[in-house]
């Protein structure tokens, strides 16, 4: 990097980022996301199976396909009430076609109101 | 995340109607074999709740229910279906009998409920399957765990399927069918129904061993505690247990125990029910009213039961447990410290039972090169002994030989510690605190000596058990700029990481959740001159909350 020369921002966060992460004595290989199937050798081999995950929907719901959280979708409460009209996490967000559908109806907008949504026991 | 336009749903749900007759028809294939299998409901509980949607056929046998079979919770989970989607109205008192006659009547065979025990355990690791289609259709959505609990016919496998589609649409396009161009391979649905129909059929030779023989299990009397909970370590005690008047198969409890580490001693009551003759469920207390679910199996020799007692909103804490029947006989469980060092005076504490009047130092043998210098008193469940042990000691593990019984591998004689490693190597935690729970995550770190050979990681390293390390979170660099260590939350010193609130946060880029992906590093100071110190780190995913919960939590109500 010593003869290249960052001339815009974004060359410039890149290198601060690199110099950064060597002073915390992590390496850059360490930067995995955006996004190796495979991941640097010092990733924990294949990503953890939580009971009950979903890892292989893109993304997942607790975890992306490479088992970290870049790939959610973020913040969560943006896209509830999707999930819950679409019933597309039929494990992890209640579902309006069958087990609850008035789960939204004392929100407007969930990532305003999402304390006033309830935890369903089905 | 995925906008709904009308009309794709009216398109998909055509698809859906197409596919469903499809399915229909195949079902009906398989409904002729199937005839001959089901087992009659004689239960007058079970007819009345189920009948009048659940036909009888000329054998008693009701449709649907008569052939499948699962455990406890895949009942309940089932019960709890009915209930809220198909408008069954059952009391409390009503839906646990049907839970138990069920799981006695149509229940898993212990060799059949083993591989999935984690499942039950609500252990947070779901194991590979050996077929990676099939575990790929189903884990989709849930672990691999809840199909490997049930036992059907293939009309009933299909069925569940057909369910699948009915409930839940999208199935078909996340998991059962493939997109693209079509080809001559079955659809990954098909497949599962095949595989699974093969492999977990209702009639099986385990099943047809074990409800020939089973009756409920007689486990009163005393059980010695050995148990293991991450990050606080060994943990030993008595659990008691004594049936309920006029019942076979309920019981209440009285436990003991106390945790090696810190001392602290644990006493709780409870109750519980034995399903299809080795399957414990149970619930106990402390007087503070923190609960523990226990969830255990009984061996068919009646002398063990293995299992895991948890708490936690999402079953995180919890203590793997192993009984022993205890006699009137001394029994040592278990010592602590598990590791000492050579040309070191130490005092160890020995744990058991019916340890009164014993005299440990002529009936305690802790192998070469380790000498019991002195005792110093003893209770019923432990005694003190002081102990000198050889510079020249040989490193490795010590059997313990007390009285004629040997517990192998109780205690590492060592030099110095060469690693720590943290476990688990992958953890989970769920932001909460305000509207949903959190999910905590427990590490632990563990020191080990390389062994003989000097290197680590080989099969004569010596695990020296937990220690006292110093605990940090630091950043898994995922994107540039990744800023997770400032918002997921904090681990203590007793590497208990507690997860931040939930809901976005608004001083977050995005509003993002704090959520993220960190390091749990644990440091522990070097014994040797090269190294300052020794270092260890575990990855954990701080993720968000569940909506929903399936998890059933009152079959161990009695």
């Amino acid at each position: 990097m010593k003869h290249i020369q960052a001339i815009n921002r974004k060359a410039t966060r890149m290198e601060n980022s690199v110099a950064q992460t060597q002073d915390t004595q992590s390496t850059t290989d360490d930067v995995v996301a955006l996004q190796d199937q495979q991941g640097p050798p010092q990733q924990p081999e294949g990503p953890h199976i939580p009971l009950g995950c979903s890892l292989v929907f893109s993304p997942g719901w607790e975890v992306d396909r490479n088992g970290g959280t870049a790939g959610l979708c973020q913040p969560v409460e943006r896209d509830l009430f999707d999930c819950h009209r679409g019933c597309f996490w039929p494990a992890h967000v209640p579902d309006q076609l069958n087990h609850s559908p008035d789960w939204t109806s004392k929100c407007a907008a969930a990532q305003k109101d999402w304390r006033k949504v309830d935890l369903i026991f089905p | 995340m995925f906008c709904q336009d009308p009309r794709h749903l009216i398109i998909w749900s055509s698809f859906l109607v197409l596919v469903l007759i499809g399915s229909s028809s195949a079902a009906a294939q398989t409904a002729e074999s199937d005839s001959s299998k089901g087992i009659p409901i004689d239960n007058a509980t079970v007819k009345q709740a189920c009948s009048s949607c659940h036909v009888a056929d000329e054998k008693g046998r009701l449709s649907r229910i008569s052939f499948r079979r699962t455990t406890p919770e895949g009942w309940q989970q089932t019960i709890r279906r009915m209930v809220t989607l198909n408008g069954v109205d059952l009391d409390p008192e009503t839906a646990r009998e049907v839970v138990r006659y069920l799981s006695n009547t149509l229940g898993l065979a212990p060799e059949e409920a083993y591989p999935a025990a984690y499942e039950v355990e609500r252990r947070a690791d779901d194991q590979p399957y050996k077929d990676a289609g099939i575990q790929e259709t189903c884990t989709q959505c849930h672990s691999m765990g809840r199909v490997l609990n049930q036992r059907r016919t293939s009309k009933e496998w299909a069925l569940l399927m057909a369910m699948h589609r009915g409930y839940y649409p999208f199935t078909d396009f996340q998991a059962f069918r493939r997109s693209g161009p079509a080809t001559d391979e079955p659809q990954p649905v098909d497949q599962a129904i095949k595989h699974l129909s093969e492999h977990f059929p209702f009639q099986t030779s385990e099943w047809a061993a074990w409800s020939a023989t089973m009756r409920p299990a007689r486990v009163a009397g005393t059980w010695l505690i050995r148990g293991q909970a991450l990050g606080l370590g060994p943990v030993y005690g008595s659990f008691t247990i004594t049936p309920v008047p006029d019942t076979e198969d309920e019981f209440t409890t009285a436990t003991t125990y106390t945790y090696a580490r810190n001392g602290r001693r644990v006493t709780r009551t409870g109750q519980a029910i034995i399903y299809t003759g080795f399957q414990w469920r149970g619930r106990s207390s402390e007087d503070n009213g923190n609960t523990h679910r226990e969830v255990m199996f009984v061996d068919r020799d009646l002398r063990t039961m293995r299992g895991r007692w948890f708490t936690g909103s999402y079953d995180e804490e919890g203590i793997d447990i192993t009984l022993e029947r205890a006699d009137s006989q001394p029994v040592i469980a278990g010592v602590h410290p598990l590791a000492l060092s050579t040309g070191t005076t130490e005092t160890l504490r020995l744990y058991g039972l019916n340890l009164t009047g014993e005299s440990p130092s002529n009936s305690i043998d802790l192998g070469p090169g380790i000498e019991i210098m002195e005792v110093l008193g003893n209770n019923d469940e432990s005694f003190d002994i002081r102990v000198h042990v050889d510079a020249e000691a040989s490193h490795g593990y010590r059997d313990l030989f007390f009285d004629r019984s040997n517990i192998s591998n109780a205690i590492a004689v060592y030099d110095e510690v060469d690693r720590i490693t943290v476990m688990p190597s992958t953890g989970m935690a769920r932001v909460g605190g305000i509207r949903f729970p959190k999910q905590y995550q427990q590490f632990e770190a563990r020191a080990y000596n390389d062994g003989p050979d000097g290197e680590s990681n080989t099969a004569d390293d010596l695990d020296l058990g937990i220690i006292d390390a110093n605990w940090s979170i630091e950043e898994y660099a995922v994107t540039i700029g990744d800023d997770d260590t400032q918002y997921v939350g904090s681990i203590d010193g007793s590497g208990l990481f507690t997860p931040s609130l939930d809901g976005p946060n608004v001083e977050r880029s995005g509003e993002r959740n704090n959520i993220g992906d960190v390091w749990v590093t644990a440091t522990y100071p070097a014994q040797t001159m090269s190294r300052s110190q020794l270092r260890a780190r575990g990855h954990l995913v701080v993720t968000v909350p569940l909506y929903l919960r399936w998890d059933p939590t009152a079959v161990e109500q009695p």
